[in-house]
């Protein structure tokens, strides 16, 4: 390797050579594709319009525009529910009024970025010292559980109690994290079977909370827990006037990536974590205790998700039932699909929670606006980070030559 | 059977394993093929068994030309390998791994067991290779899986064998039998392919020596061959593995071993005992055929493993079963034996790497936060002073070669103050450049006084460079003898076999 | 060679036991002492408990009453807790190689002392007695889908390729399969169409897996949210606006003449869905390809040591193909199974069984035997949490609820028992 010629780097080798970022490109056009496919094959407009194209000679052409209009609307509804609508921006421009209505959408996507980043990034560390952190969405069930017991049952005066909301929703997180933590270090119990099954215990354990204890709401039967007081709650930044859902939760998102760059990039037990991810083997003979490692990561890992959980409670919901966060719709699954798509760093997984947060919220009016249901947008993301997965497929697709390097991928076989 | 190889040619992207490579080897004919790690050895191999497929060239089976899909056609055309590495399932009983791949079978595709049995007790009768077709493989000692692994070789009528490196878990005497097998194998007529970088071997037993070098074939010669001429037909110049050190000063001794009892992973005793001294100034030369309990005690030593009992002192500290960074801090220097997965993480850079160990120190941290800079000027300095080519300190440490990968190491472990410093297969894999460059490094740190502990399975190497050399058998310790007794006493040594 | 080959490497006895099965001794014996002091000594002493046993709803016409068994709850649970503890204490003691079997036993016997407790009179059960018919029948339909899970596992599994997508897999099957149904009113049919759904995210997993090497954990998991996502998508496109698209219907039962009038055993056993006879010869015929045939043997070496297969001319890959896309199918029908005992498909109506079916292939270490037992104890326990409502029982049902995953947890941990995966388990096989 002595005097191998360095690259030259052009701001187009940049994109042909090294730079993952156009891969990354490729993988949300394929997704967008076939969530393109999926839309025409779903609709009945559309394949009503195929199913006649031998009727008449401009049948075809009326087909083909009968799907363009479909999966344009259907993207464009997508884009103006998250972003905004380019016209209700003009205006506001122009008049200077109807800020609240036109930045609604940001807000939503803003808001619903908030704890996603936060929880992303705890999955991202854990993936990037190789271990997978199934468990976000329980860790996250948890700091809110702890989170809302905190904010509805102690009172106290805003500046001492939100903090101390926001801790303990971090320490309902590291007790989540702390169980595969321990019994990965000390039992070798492989950490996604451990996770997972924790996820299960953790959504009865919410049932059981929400029904058979003090926190639930009083009066109530149902899996409703009591709300927050004023004092704990992530207020509006722009007033509970404006309706701009937006919360001051997300400078807590953004110390949270902050933090997550210096962790991983200038301190040195980031450093050792990185290590480990690599190389569990070196890490151990150069002095670093894959023991600590791995309980550290996940009292971070699922302190962040537990944080996560916090943030939501505090921000938007206020109040804890039984059916939050479960399924796939919860946050701590999604972080697991954004870490993937931001590379498990904390600069793209803001980019990737936007992203994801996007299609989410402009799901929501592209169902409202078109009928196609907010669900594609799930699709769309899961097809998505299939191919960030399989960068190697997203290659030969495109005839790239390229030589970027996957995912850091964090799982061995369950024996090790 | 008359195996005959015509221009054949493997490339891995812009590397050529293979370039070439014509071969001949006769009915009855013990072929060796003698070149070093990395020549394109296994890979040539590998073609000839099926398993990879030349990018040109054909190979010919008494005269026809053959093109195999799998290994399995390999099978099928009477060839069979013994891998440097066994090819046997762990779990599965010596029949099924005999048999696998070409299970006799009853109705319904079921396992004839009985059927395998009595085939593998035939064969084992035939060759003289005694195993019991029940015993689980990962319940067997390693010379008996390797007699499964020839058997299995064996089972399907093979007219070439192929033997890939297969001498490297074997005492000498273990060997001695292996050749006299290979002998009456090729006595029956059967041809035989012997892959090694050992040159005693070939000349012991081979028939014809191919030297295979960077992937091309370089001359074939009898056995009558010196083992100079030999070597220097390896690695294409004169090499001198003789080191040049000055006589012995050795003082107090900065390692001491007492009675050191260490498990392996499976929880098998297999260091029983070992009392040892390193002295400053000296370098102690362990030697042993691998699997002796060599590995187990250096990562003993390190803190990667388990003393069970007995003590071990550094500097005159007890630092037993104290934990990897605490015997670091005082003042051990480890090169591990597997370098790339116990020293070195591929996927970071080299400055990253060269304070593996270190990056929680001043200059290099200050309360948490790294200094980046001083990381960077460290490698700098580091790879200048112990000459690591690399395009950049940024690169990733998996682009250098070998020899660069272990300069790495060996930088960064005498980069930071010693009490003693333990190399284990310091020059394995790696080429004659390095190798010379490595065992100057040790003698120069010898020389300055430091204690230096070598762990080789390579008994040139041993000789080399021990200022005294302790026999390992056993997981007990033979003999701690001088470099200068002579080969075949400490042969027996090493077999276990002690002094009379 | 010379014995020295043979001694250079100890022998096998200085082997460390390791002191985990005295654990589990720990665990039975803590499990008994709960079991006295909450089932015994938690009802007053002259309770008693009813089990009956002539199954409802399932045909008239059964040739047998058994009338009921009353027992006096508080002794009757000291013997079944006493029981608990001696085992316990034999797993302590003696140390048995197959501990597993001995604390599903307690497991069993753990459950019976339950129900016997929430049953008892004077009590707060609004229903006096347990119809134990009912229970395993109910429980049945539960583990049978449990079993075409974990049999998909086995089959991936052994191959060295993780299947986690078995909830993507459960979910397909029961949305293909209930729109299949609902328009052709062939279950037959719908299973086909299932079993090919399955195949198809089996092929995805397999393709992205083997050929491109990914993460099989990462790909698993975004299969299930891919499924999810696209279950409830097509679900608002298609089946809401064209309900006769989602009838709903439920396969009927077919006796077996004769032993469905066995006592008990035949209702839960001989009189059931063509999906659950179907489930018991899959179980017959995966274990015995897998162990008795030279295609298990292929299998497993593939899912051990993929190099040692390649090396005998095994295709590994395509071993591993063909064994993912058949565990696919076999989800697929779990699937169709599932959705044949629940009725109309809804969103989120597996609620990760896929999910269980992975613990009790873990549970069962790699074995569809093993997969079975466990199966029909997450089964009940499952079955459990809805039935324990009706009888106002002051523990949750909520912690019944999490017991299979607690015990999956401490099998993985190694609490209970050592289990050991395929070697290459998980781990992407690259040729060359």
């Amino acid at each position: 390797m002595t005097t191998a010629e360095a690259p030259r780097r052009t701001w187009w080798t940049r994109y042909t050579s090294q730079s993952p970022s156009l891969l990354t490109f490729f993988a949300l056009v394929l997704g967008f594709l076939i969530g393109a496919i999926v839309i025409i094959a779903t609709t009945p407009a559309v394949l009503d319009a195929w199913r006649h194209i031998f009727h008449s000679p401009t049948a075809i052409f009326s087909a083909l525009k009968i799907t363009w209009d479909n999966v344009s609307a259907a993207y464009r509804s997508l884009f103006v529910g998250s972003i905004g609508d380019p016209r209700s921006f003009v205006h506001s421009f122009t008049t200077g009024k109807g800020w609240d209505t036109t930045m609604t959408p940001i807000s939503e996507t803003l808001t619903y970025a908030t704890p996603l980043v936060i929880a992303s990034v705890g999955v991202g560390i854990a993936f990037q010292t190789g271990l997978f952190n199934i468990g976000a969405n329980g860790q996250a069930i948890l700091g809110g559980i702890v989170g809302v017991w905190a904010g509805s049952m102690l009172h106290m005066t805003s500046v001492i109690h939100l903090p101390l909301t926001l801790v303990a929703g971090v320490l309902g997180g590291i007790v989540g994290g702390l169980i595969p933590g321990i019994l990965k270090a000390y039992a070798g119990a492989h950490e996604v079977i451990v996770t997972l099954m924790l996820n299960y215990i953790i959504a009865f354990f919410l049932l059981y909370v929400v029904l058979s204890t003090a926190l639930q709401q009083p009066g109530q039967s149902n899996d409703i827990s009591r709300t927050i007081d004023h004092s704990a709650i992530l207020q509006p930044l722009f007033g509970t006037s404006s309706g701009l859902r937006v919360s001051y939760g997300i400078f807590v998102a953004a110390a949270v990536v902050i933090f997550a760059w210096w962790f991983l990039n200038r301190s040195t037990l980031g450093f050792d974590f990185r290590v480990t991810g690599a190389n569990p083997f070196a890490a151990r003979a150069s002095g670093i205790n894959p023991k600590a490692v791995i309980i550290l990561v996940f009292v971070i890992s699922g302190g962040l998700a537990g944080l996560a959980g916090e943030v939501q409670m505090a921000s938007t919901n206020h109040y804890i039932d039984g059916g939050f966060l479960i399924g796939n719709a919860g946050i701590g699954f999604t972080a697991i699909t954004v870490a993937l798509l931001g590379r498990n760093r904390p600069g793209g997984i803001v980019w990737g929670s936007l992203l994801f947060a996007a299609l989410g919220v402009g799901g929501r009016t592209m169902q409202a606006m078109t009928g196609i249901p907010l669900d594609l947008a799930t699709v769309i993301q899961s097809i998505v980070v299939l191919f960030v997965a399989t960068p190697v497929l997203v290659k030969e697709i495109f005839h790239l030559r390229t030589q970027a390097q996957g995912v850091q991928l964090a799982t061995k076989g369950w024996g090790q | 059977m008359r195996v005959e190889l015509r221009g054949i040619t493997k490339r891995f992207g812009s590397f050529t394993a293979n370039d070439a490579i014509d071969l001949i080897v006769e009915p009855g004919q013990i072929h060796c093929l003698l070149g070093e790690n990395g020549a394109g050895k296994s890979t040539l191999m590998n073609i000839v068994f099926g398993l990879m497929r030349a990018d040109e060239g054909e190979i010919l089976l008494d005269n026809q030309p053959v093109r195999f899909s799998n290994s399995g056609d390999a099978v099928r055309r009477g060839i069979g390998m013994v891998h440097q590495h066994f090819m046997l399932v762990p779990v599965f009983s010596v029949a099924e791994n005999v048999v696998l791949g070409f299970e006799p079978t009853k109705s319904l595709g079921r396992l004839d067991r009985r059927r395998a049995h009595s085939e593998i007790r035939a064969l084992s009768e035939k060759f003289g290779l005694e195993v019991d077709p029940e015993a689980l493989v990962e319940n067997l000692p390693v010379g008996l899986q390797q007699r499964v692994e020839i058997l299995k070789a064996l089972s399907h009528d093979a007219e070439l064998l192929i033997l890939d490196e297969p001498t490297a878990v074997l005492t000498p005497q273990e060997i001695d039998s292996l050749m006299d097998i290979m002998r009456s194998l090729a006595d029956d007529g059967k041809s035989i392919l012997f892959i090694t970088h050992k040159l005693k071997e070939v000349r012991a037993v081979g028939d014809v020596i191919t030297v295979i070098r960077q992937g091309k074939i370089i001359d074939s010669v009898p056995p009558t061959r010196s083992e100079g001429e030999l070597a220097s037909l390896m690695v294409g110049r004169d090499v001198n593995l003789k080191v040049t050190k000055e006589a012995v000063h050795a003082g107090d001794p900065v390692l001491e071993l007492r009675d050191v009892v260490v498990r392996d992973d499976r929880g098998i005793t297999v260091v029983k005992g070992v009392s040892l001294d390193v002295r400053s100034g000296e370098i102690l030369a362990i030697a042993g055929v691998q699997g002796n309990g060599q590995t187990e005690l250096v990562e003993a030593i390190a803190g990667l493993r388990r003393v069970e009992s007995g003590t071990i002192t550094l500097g005159g500290r007890d630092v037993t079963n104290r934990t990897p960074r605490q015997i670091l801090d005082a003042g051990l220097g480890h090169v591990p034996e597997d370098r790339q997965r116990d020293g070195l993480v591929l996927s970071m850079s080299v400055e990253d790497n060269l304070v593996l160990n270190t990056s929680r120190r001043a200059p290099f941290a200050r309360r948490g936060t790294r200094n980046l800079a001083a990381v960077t000027a460290n490698a700098e300095e580091l790879a200048q002073r112990f000459d690591v080519r690399t395009t950049s300190v940024k690169s990733p440490t998996g682009s250098l070669s070998g020899g660069n990968q272990q300069k790495v190491i060996v930088a960064r472990e005498l980069s930071r103050p010693l009490t003693c410093f333990i190399a284990a297969q310091p020059t394995r894999g790696l080429d004659v450049g390095s190798i010379e460059y490595v065992h100057r490094q040790i003698v120069e740190q010898r020389n300055g006084g430091l204690g230096v502990l070598i762990v080789s399975s390579e008994l040139d190497e041993v000789l080399a460079l021990g200022d005294r050399i302790a026999v390992l058998f056993d997981g007990g310790v033979m003999g701690v003898v001088e470099p200068t007794m002579s080969r075949e006493e400490i042969g027996m040594l090493m077999a276990g076999v002690g002094p009379s | 060679m010379t014995d020295v080959a043979i001694t250079s490497t100890s022998t096998r006895s200085d082997v460390v036991p390791h002191g985990r099965t005295r654990a589990i001794g720990v665990l039975m014996i803590i499990v008994g002492v709960f079991s006295a002091w909450a089932f015994g000594l938690g009802s007053v002493a002259d309770a008693h408990s009813a089990f009956t046993f002539t199954p409802v709803n399932v045909s008239s016409a059964v040739p047998w009453s058994l009338g009921q068994l009353t027992v006096l709850t508080r002794p009757t649970n000291l013997v079944l807790a006493l029981l608990m503890i001696g085992l316990g204490v034999e797993v302590y003691v003696r140390r048995p190689s197959a501990p597993l079997v001995r604390f599903s036993i307690v497991a069993a016997l753990f459950l019976i002392a339950l129900l016997f407790w929430a049953c008892r009179t004077p009590g707060p059960a609004q229903v006096p007695f347990v119809n134990l018919t009912s229970v395993l029948i109910g429980s049945s339909a539960i583990a049978m889908v449990l079993i075409y899970g974990s049999l998909s596992g086995v089959m991936c599994e052994r191959a060295g390729v993780v299947n986690i997508a078995i909830e993507g897999q459960f979910i397909a099957g029961a949305f293909f399969g209930s729109m299949i149904d609902s328009t052709t009113h062939s279950f037959l049919l719908a299973a086909l169409v299932g079993a090919l759904s399955g195949a198809a995210l089996g092929w995805i997993l397999a393709f992205l897996a083997i050929r491109y090497l990914s993460d099989q954990i990462i790909v698993g998991v975004v299969i299930v949210t891919m499924m999810s996502g696209l279950s409830s998508y097509l679900n608002l496109q298609i089946l809401t606006p064209y309900p006769n698209l989602n009838v709903g219907n439920i396969a009927s039962n077919i006796g077996v003449p004769l032993l469905d009038k066995i006592p008990i055993i035949g209702p839960t056993l001989f009189n059931e869905s063509g999906f659950f006879y179907l489930m018991a010869v899959l179980v017959a015929a995966v274990s015995f390809a897998l162990f008795k045939t030279r295609w298990g043997l292929r299998v497993r070496a593939v899912g051990e040591h993929p190099q040692a297969a390649e090396s005998v001319g095994i295709n590994v890959a395509r071993t591993r193909y063909r064994n993912v896309v058949l565990g696919g199918t076999i989800a697929g029908v779990g699937g169709v199974a599932f959705m044949a005992t629940q009725g109309q498909f809804q969103v989120g109506y597996t609620s990760g069984l896929g999910y269980v079916a992975l613990a009790a292939l873990i549970f069962g270490r790699w074995k569809p035997s093993g997969a079975v037992v466990a199966s029909i104890i997450f089964g009940l326990s499952a079955y459990l949490v809805n039935a324990l409502q009706s009888y106002n029982v002051p523990l949750s049902s909520e912690i019944i609820g999490m017991f299979p995953y607690i015990i999956t947890i401490a099998v993985v941990a190694g609490l209970i028992g050592r289990v050991r995966p395929p070697a290459a388990d998980g781990v992407p096989y690259r040729r060359d």
